[in-house]
């Protein structure tokens, strides 16, 4: 009898997931190597007690840093690599537990790590890993696992982690986290049974404005009572700060979208607004820039084939990673310049400097060249797009009383104050730049007073692709880098520089902004992108027909005119 | 004198020619392909183009069809939807090809309907399409809107999800496939209100448009993100993305910049297949979900043998402008493949390459163990399928996380789904 209930024992503790025999490592290894059996893998995790050697086991896995090992006449193995680097980069494995793993000779196996296969996870359980994770970094020294670990156990308003909430909200000191923990313990609270916790729960919530309870209060304002009528006075209060929020994130998102504009506009502001000549390959010069930055990319990272018309050219690798990788930005940004100004240059020597005269022809004859640099794209890169990824200091995001700031759109707004400034500063302070403007004001008044006329072009000219070039660098990281990329912002430049005045760099800064926020602030009232751009190309359609000359007329006394 | 000499001597040839033609058109059977080899489609249509080439060649290899080799006749559409038609109208009337592979786009297959059904012809429609469409003279294998789009949301609905937010391309097949989605979701209990994107309704309330939409080449997705980080914001929400293209790009970019992940709001996207991949910031995407009959990963024998062989093929071939690297295999490649069996099938179940004769046979249920598992026509011209639910990984590929076995395409779905 006694060995029949120890048998059952047996059995039971070897199937009751509530065993704390395993240690975390032992069972991590286990879920590990269940491979596609996410609900028995996530059992697995969850029975284990959650100390500080499950965190970092489920942090590794859940970044790949455990692998696993098929060798031959052997089981397959989940290992991980120890920090000691060999001249081959090869690193010592170790088994879950931390003991290294051996061969049959007693000796550490060395791996590489990009030989290996990354144990994989799915959805469910990284679901699960989380929250296992969020639990532990209620606690947790960075700033920002604590954010995210208090807004997931909101969200999950299981009253069972109320104990945990309260004990972090008399310890935390950053008001932020402070905020986000008190709007937690109300989403919770308003899954508990007592009505007066709910209705202080809901009052709460309406004074911390919070969104994130919007459907959970609409629930309880559907019943009836006094949580209905306070979950209904929490919304009314949320709803006039999404109004407060949707106000200033439009305000925001024009500012970046008119920057956009901006970025793209400045070039053609330079060689059509100053110089008179319809570059109609000024979008291709935006893509030079832009495929710059995927050239020098691609240096950073791991090299690049080119072959365009059988020639074969190879670019090196750095192969390099982390904060050395993410700075290839910084680097591509003046060579996008360099680049893109070099192809004007050589576009004015070819081309623009026998059609000063002749405007009309100068659209035709840029449009064939707007034409043959897009096959050039397509010859040397390919038809398809590439793949420019963005840097890890542009792809994250400030929230600002819950008005989220894009670093990549908070930069592209810098950017564009940087160049504006850089271009005045230029044009009006150096002796380059009134040599510009004398040209540009009377091409042949300027040559009778020594100026080289044509020297003088081909600078600005270089300067206006230049310029482009930059706008490529920039437009690689919010959108598509591919053939016809140019063909996609030539109509808005134009459209930009018209609207400023031709002619006056000034007219373009404020007609980008002013096109941006119109065009954001009607996407928000209409709710329908196509709508608002449409409204704004008829705005400025009427608008063009009061003012043909644009915002800002340039007035000159300039004999051509 | 001379001039009758010329003239005869032309004769001569012209007669020596006809008789050439028509001793290797006694072992040859003439087959269309129709697909754009330039222009914007040429990028996913070029694969469909290969993966044909290579099925006729391995057929063709096997002794062919009813012992006549397959003798393809490829035509470029160039992405022209008239010119799409015209083409079509040179592979009846002048090829007299016994059968068509062909098109992408709904529009292409719109335009070359009217000729195909005049000359009864055949086609064999391989990609993803909106239904609402049922012609003798076209076999889909496509995916039916309830194979790709209703299994998505029921796999959602599995997941708990509660608020759905539907994004598309300003055209026919997001249009249509939303409004289906629309009833099916409220067919399924969805409240209304927890269906995002915005409505557009007719004069007499009736909703004519669900979901918010956007043109080709948008680049500005700020605020459509904005606001699905508010819609998303009490978590339990997904987007039903039918974007298309290269507009992906500017999307899941500021997609991942608003902080927004798989994990705290994934999106179920329709048109991004393996072969999309290849333009797409993989790193992006990561986690987030894709819906097809058929994935590259599928660890059947027969996928690992078609993927293998086709990868051989690739190599190989000495067709002009196919790509040899990084090529990878997707669920309209697949389809245009099953296609071509199932006519071969066809044709030998009849005995004959009447188009009357094979459709009959088409008709009858036939059978095709393919790269993703067994296929069998139907009496509408559809084909019964599985259906993968895939969460995509950095390499490109999926990780299948569920399969629908043996799902019967229906076409006509607007109007099936009755509100709770």
């Amino acid at each position: 009898m006694t060995r029949l209930f120890s048998l059952i024992a047996c059995v039971l503790f070897a199937i009751s997931p509530n065993s704390f025999s395993v240690t975390p490592a032992e069972a991590v290894a286990k879920a590990v190597l269940l491979e596609d059996k996410t609900d028995e893998q996530v059992a697995l995790i969850q029975s284990v007690a959650p100390d500080q050697a499950l965190i970092d086991l489920l942090t590794l896995w859940k970044e790949g840093g455990i692998f696993l090992l098929e060798v031959p006449d052997h089981a397959k193995t989940p290992v991980r690599l120890d920090d000691t680097k060999d001249s081959d980069e090869k690193q010592g494995a170790l088994l879950l537990s931390g003991q290294p793993f051996t061969d049959a000779a007693g000796k550490q196996v060395r791996l590489l790590a990009s030989d290996l296969n990354a144990a994989e996870t799915d959805s469910d359980l990284r679901t699960a890993m989380k929250s296992i994770l969020d639990l532990a970094g209620l606690a947790a020294p960075d700033r920002q696992a604590r954010l995210q670990a208090v807004e997931t156990l909101g969200m999950g308003q299981d009253p069972t982690r109320l104990p945990a909430l309260r004990v972090r909200l008399s310890k935390e000191t950053d008001a932020e986290i402070l905020s986000v923990i008190k709007e937690a313990i109300a989403l919770t609270e308003l899954k508990t049974e007592d009505p007066e916790t709910i209705v202080a729960a809901c009052r709460a919530l309406g004074n911390l404005g919070s969104i994130r309870s919007q459907d959970a209060l609409k629930a309880i304002a559907k019943s009836s009572g006094a949580t209905a009528r306070a979950a209904q006075e929490a919304l009314r209060k949320i709803e006039q700060h999404l109004v407060t929020v949707n106000t200033w994130g439009t305000l925001f998102r024009g500012l970046s979208l008119g920057s956009v504009l901006l970025v793209a506009a400045l070039g053609l502001a330079v060689t059509f607004g100053l110089m008179g000549v319809i570059n109609m390959a000024h979008g291709e010069m935006i893509a030079i820039g832009a495929y710059t930055t995927y050239v020098v990319q691609c240096i950073f990272g791991p090299g690049l084939e080119l072959s365009p018309f059988g020639l074969h050219i190879s670019f090196p690798s750095l192969k390099a990673t982390g904060w050395l990788y993410d700075s290839y930005f910084i680097i591509a940004i003046p060579l996008s310049f360099l680049t893109a100004a070099l192809a004007g240059i050589a576009l004015e020597r070819c081309v623009i400097r026998f059609l000063y005269r002749r405007p009309l022809e100068s659209l035709l004859a840029t449009w064939g060249v707007s034409l043959v640099l897009q096959q050039l794209f397509r010859l040397t890169f390919g038809a398809n797009n590439v793949q420019v990824s963005s840097p890890r200091w542009l792809s994250g995001h400030w929230t600002f009383n819950d008005v989220s700031l894009g670093w990549n759109r908070v930069f592209v707004i810098g950017f564009a104050v940087a160049i504006v400034v850089g271009v005045f500063l230029l044009l009006a302070r150096t002796p380059l730049g009134l040599l510009i403007r004398a040209v540009m004001q009377n091409r042949s008044m300027a040559a009778c007073m020594g100026v080289r006329t044509e020297r003088v072009n081909l600078l600005t000219f270089g300067l206006g692709s230049g310029l482009a070039g930059l706008a490529g660098a920039f437009l690689s990281q919010i959108g598509n880098v591919g053939p016809s990329l140019g063909q996609s912002y030539i109509v808005d430049a134009f459209m930009t520089v018209v609207v400023g005045g031709v002619g006056s760099l000034f007219g373009t800064i404020f007609s980008a902004l002013g096109i941006g926020m119109a065009d954001q602030s009607l996407q928000q009232i209409l709710g329908n992108p196509v709508l608002g751009k449409i409204l704004v190309l008829a705005g400025i359609i009427l608008f063009l027909q009061w003012r043909p000359a644009g915002l800002f007329v340039t007035r000159s006394r300039s004999l051509d005119n | 004198m001379k001039l009758i000499n010329k003239s005869a001597q032309a004769l001569l040839a012209l007669t020596s020619m006809a008789f050439t033609h028509t001793a290797s058109a006694a072992d040859t059977v003439k087959v269309g392909v129709l697909h754009s080899l330039s222009g914007t489609m040429a990028i996913s249509e070029t694969s469909l183009r290969d993966v044909l080439l290579y099925t006729f060649d391995e057929i063709n290899a096997k002794g062919g069809v009813m012992g006549k080799k397959i003798e393809p006749v490829v035509v470029d559409g160039a992405s022209n939807w008239p010119l799409f038609a015209e083409k079509a109208k040179q592979l009846l009337e002048k090829d007299k090809a016994a059968v068509v592979f062909g098109c992408w786009t709904s529009v292409s297959r719109k335009s070359v309907l009217p000729v195909f059904e005049k000359n009864n012809g055949l086609l064999f429609y391989p990609v993803q399409y909106e239904g609402e469409e049922e012609s003798k003279n076209v076999f889909y294998t496509a995916e039916a809107v309830n194979q790709q789009a209703t299994p998505a949301v029921d796999y959602m609905l599995d997941k708990k999800k509660e608020k759905y937010y539907l994004l598309g391309s300003d055209y026919v097949y997001p249009q249509t496939t939303n409004l289906v989605l629309l009833e099916y979701l409220l067919s399924k209990g969805v409240p209304i209100e927890n269906i995002g994107g915005g409505f557009k309704k007719d004069s007499s309330g009736k909703i004519i448009s669900a979901g918010k939409y956007t043109p080709f080449g948008h680049t500005d997705y700020q605020q459509i993100v904005a606001e699905i980080k508010q819609f998303s914001a009490g978590g339990k929400a997904c987007v039903i993305n039918t974007l298309n293209g290269d507009t992906n790009v500017p999307f899941f970019k500021e997609y991942a910049a608003a902080g927004l992940t798989a994990e705290s709001c994934p999106v179920v996207s329709f048109s991004i297949s393996e072969d999309e991949f290849r333009a797409l910031p993989a790193k992006q995407l990561v986690g987030q979900l894709g819906c097809w009959t058929y994935f590259q990963s599928i660890k059947s024998d027969a996928n690992k043998a078609f993927v293998s062989s086709f990868q051989k093929w690739l190599k190989e071939t000495k067709v002009d402008g196919v790509k040899k690297e990084g090529r990878v295999t997707c669920s309209p490649m697949v389809l245009s493949y099953d296609g071509v069996y199932l006519w071969k099938a066809a044709v030998e179940k009849a005995g004959s390459f009447d188009v009357d004769k094979v459709r009959v046979a088409l008709q009858s249920g036939l059978s095709f163990d393919g790269p993703g598992g067994k296929v069998t026509t139907q009496k509408n011209m559809h084909l019964t399928k599985n259906v993968f639910i895939g969460e995509t990984k950095a390499d490109g590929q999926f990780k299948i996380l569920k399969e629908y076995k043996d799902v019967f395409g229906q076409p006509w779905l607007k109007g099936t789904f009755k509100a709770k």
